[in-house]
Order: C-alpha cells, then sequence, then structure tokens
C-alpha cells in the first residue's frame, strides 16, 4: 500500500489518508429498521472511507433499535433547505382538506393485513 | 435437563469438554476484558463505542459458557470467572498481553477472530449439545468483530508516515503467543480421538494461517516466522495475567457471596 493511496472500494474517489490535523468527513447514517421500511436518518460518524463509515455506524446506531440495512452518506454530498427559509413550509390559509387524519378508511388502512404481516414479520 | 457434561457417559472425554469448554470462555473473559480497557481513551468516539461493544459481547460470549459448566457442576458462574487461582486459567498469553497501543489491540483482534470463528464452528459440529447450538449463535456476532478488525487494520497498515511499521512491528510481537492459541494438550487428543472435536490443533493451525495470510498479506505485512509460545492452555501465563486479574476480580474478592 503507497501512501496517499485512493481507497477504490469507495468509488475511486475517497482519499482517506490526509494531513495531520485534519478532522475526518462527516457521514449521515440510515438506518432500515425493517424490510419495508423506509431508512431513516439516525445521527453520524465520523470516518475517512464508506466502509469504515459503515462498520462504525452499526454499533452507533443499530445497538438497541432493529436494523436490517444501513444506509451511509457524505453529509456535504446532502442539500439542505436555509434554516431562514422554515416559514415556506408553513400553510398560511387553512389546508385541513389535505389531511387524511378524518378518514375512517385510514384506521382500515391501518389494521389491514399488510400491517399484519409486519406484525409476523417481526416475531 | 441434565447439561452438556454431565451427558457424557465417559469421564475422560467430559473432563477434557470441560477443559476445552473452559478454555474458550477464559479467552472470552481474558480479551473481553482487555478491550474493556479502551473504553473512554479509543481513538475516536465511535471505535470507542464499537470496541466496548465488542468487549461486553466477549464477556457475554464468556459468560454463556461459564455457564453451561456451572450448570452441570452446581457452581456459580461469578466464582468460575473470577474465584479461580492464577494457574487455573486456560486462555492462552495474546489474550492477557497489555494493550500496547491500538494497533496492537487490533492485530490482536484480527489473528483472534480469525481463530474463533474456526473454533466456535468446530464445537458447532461437535454435536455436543447445547453448546453446539450456542456456538453457532455466538458466532453471529464474532463475525462483526473480524469485520471492526480487518477494516482497522487496513486503515492502520496503509498509513502514510509510520502506521506500516507500528503495524509490522505489533504484528511481530502478536505472532507467538497468537501461534500459542494451538497450544496442543492431552484433552485435545481426548476429544479427537472421541470424535467430538474433528481438527487436531495443529491442523487448526494450518487452516488458521491459511486464513490470515491473505488479510495480512493484502495490507502489505510481512508473515513473521517466530515460533510459538506456549504455556497458557496449562495455566502458565505471563506477569501481565496476574495484573488483569487482580484489576479484574478486585469488585468481586471484595464480597464474593454478595448477589449483584
Amino acid at each position: 500500500m503507497t501512501s496517499g493511496r485512493v481507497d477504490q472500494r469507495d468509488g475511486g474517489d475517497a482519499r482517506w489518508e490526509r494531513p495531520l490535523g485534519t478532522a475526518p468527513d462527516v457521514w449521515a447514517v440510515f438506518v432500515q429498521g425493517r424490510h419495508r421500511d423506509m431508512h431513516v436518518y439516525a445521527g453520524d460518524v465520523h470516518a475517512p472511507d464508506a466502509e469504515m463509515a459503515l462498520v462504525l455506524a452499526k454499533e452507533s446506531y443499530t445497538r438497541r433499535d432493529p436494523c436490517v440495512n444501513l444506509w451511509v452518506v457524505r453529509a456535504d454530498q446532502i442539500h439542505a433547505t436555509a434554516q431562514t427559509a422554515a416559514e415556506m413550509f408553513v400553510p398560511a390559509i387553512d389546508k385541513s382538506y389535505r389531511f387524511g387524519g378524518s378518514y375512517r378508511q385510514q384506521r382500515r388502512v391501518l389494521q389491514s393485513s399488510y400491517k399484519a404481516s409486519y406484525r409476523e414479520e417481526d416475531q | 435437563m441434565p447439561g452438556v457434561l454431565t451427558a457424557i457417559a465417559d469421564p475422560s472425554v467430559r473432563d477434557a469438554f470441560r477443559e476445552w469448554l473452559l478454555r474458550i470462555a477464559d479467552d472470552e473473559l481474558v480479551i473481553g476484558h482487555r478491550h474493556s480497557e479502551w473504553t473512554g481513551v479509543g481513538p475516536d468516539i465511535e471505535s470507542d463505542v464499537a470496541m466496548s461493544s465488542i468487549a461486553q459481547e466477549e464477556l457475554g460470549h464468556g459468560r454463556a459458557l461459564y455457564e453451561q459448566i456451572a450448570q452441570d457442576e452446581g457452581s456459580d458462574v461469578d466464582r468460575l470467572a473470577f474465584g479461580r487461582a492464577p494457574n487455573e486459567y486456560r486462555h492462552a498469553a495474546l489474550l492477557e498481553q497489555e494493550n500496547d497501543g491500538w494497533e496492537y489491540s487490533i492485530v490482536r483482534l484480527v489473528l483472534y477472530e480469525a481463530f474463533e470463528g474456526a473454533r466456535l464452528r468446530l464445537v458447532a459440529a461437535s454435536g455436543q449439545e447445547p453448546v453446539a447450538g450456542l456456538a453457532r449463535l455466538l458466532g453471529r456476532e464474532e463475525r462483526y468483530h473480524g469485520l471492526f478488525a480487518e477494516t482497522w487494520l487496513t486503515r492502520l497498515a496503509g498509513g502514510a508516515v509510520d502506521g506500516p511499521g507500528r503495524v509490522q512491528a505489533a504484528l511481530d510481537a502478536a505472532w507467538p503467543d497468537a501461534l500459542g492459541l494451538f497450544e496442543a494438550t492431552p484433552a485435545d487428543d481426548v476429544l479427537l480421538r472421541a470424535g467430538v472435536l474433528t481438527s487436531s490443533p495443529a491442523a487448526q493451525r494450518e487452516a488458521w494461517t491459511d486464513a490470515v495470510r491473505p488479510v495480512l498479506e493484502s495490507c502489505a505485512l510481512t508473515m513473521p516466522t517466530a515460533e510459538a509460545r506456549e504455556g497458557g492452555r496449562r495455566g502458565v501465563h505471563t506477569p501481565a495475567f496476574g495484573r488483569l486479574l487482580a484489576q479484574m476480580t478486585e469488585v468481586w474478592r471484595s464480597d464474593p457471596e454478595a448477589r449483584w
């Protein structure tokens, strides 16, 4: 292994070696609890490359809650809206017609066989 | 329900299998204690958490195996783990050595996990229930330990400045003790003849060497040629173990009858 090598397992662009005193990259960790769940952001790890980030994320974020799959994404690759833009998301007029909360249908969906199969999977 | 030992009719095979169980449990207890010494002082918070977690798991494996013996003999797990004289412990010297830098602990973990995974597969194939089933279960956790260790080893050995030299030095230091994992004792012969074990210490060592060689060589490390340093399997330990045992058992010795 030569100095300053590029780690090919990380897509070839991840130079994991760097001058002393440089902080390692921050990786956002997404945990999938069960096979049909979406991956949910759980927190960050510091790691020099994706493989190490996955290895460290396993112990940092899956020791208590169930997990079947992990994603890690370089935090600087995540684009975010500005904090000052928060009011853009606040409705100015009544939009309760968009909420399904009162639909009896919703309760049926929640109690459907889809959820029941989840319970089976959990056992 | 009779335990795994009382189910073995031949007393010499029973004693030999007890010796083997104790050896595995002692290995796990002692390396678990060494790993736990990194808690709070690991190289970064994530690896600190991971190493601490590995330490807990190794201690848990040790406990599960001590329980198999204790259950058969009506004894107490804590007394088995903490209440023996130093020469009654059967772990290999590799596991008792001080954590001489993160690179030593990582090299030791790489060498030990390759051994431990194969040993648990041997136990799983022994037909001695319920220990065989337990070994299959414990093997699942060892997989992550090996992955963590090898991921770290690759990064340390690939360092630009003094990484490769320090990892090689750690490997050279650990190697004779690692070969001591395979120290042959009369118990191995008895279990081989009885068909409980299907691989001799020498054959296990050969398979282990074949398994670790590609890992080490892919890190541009040189396979050491030093001879084995033995004794641990017969209860002969280094001064490092005396210090470890004194610290590890301090709380238990303060009141051996206490229920925690």
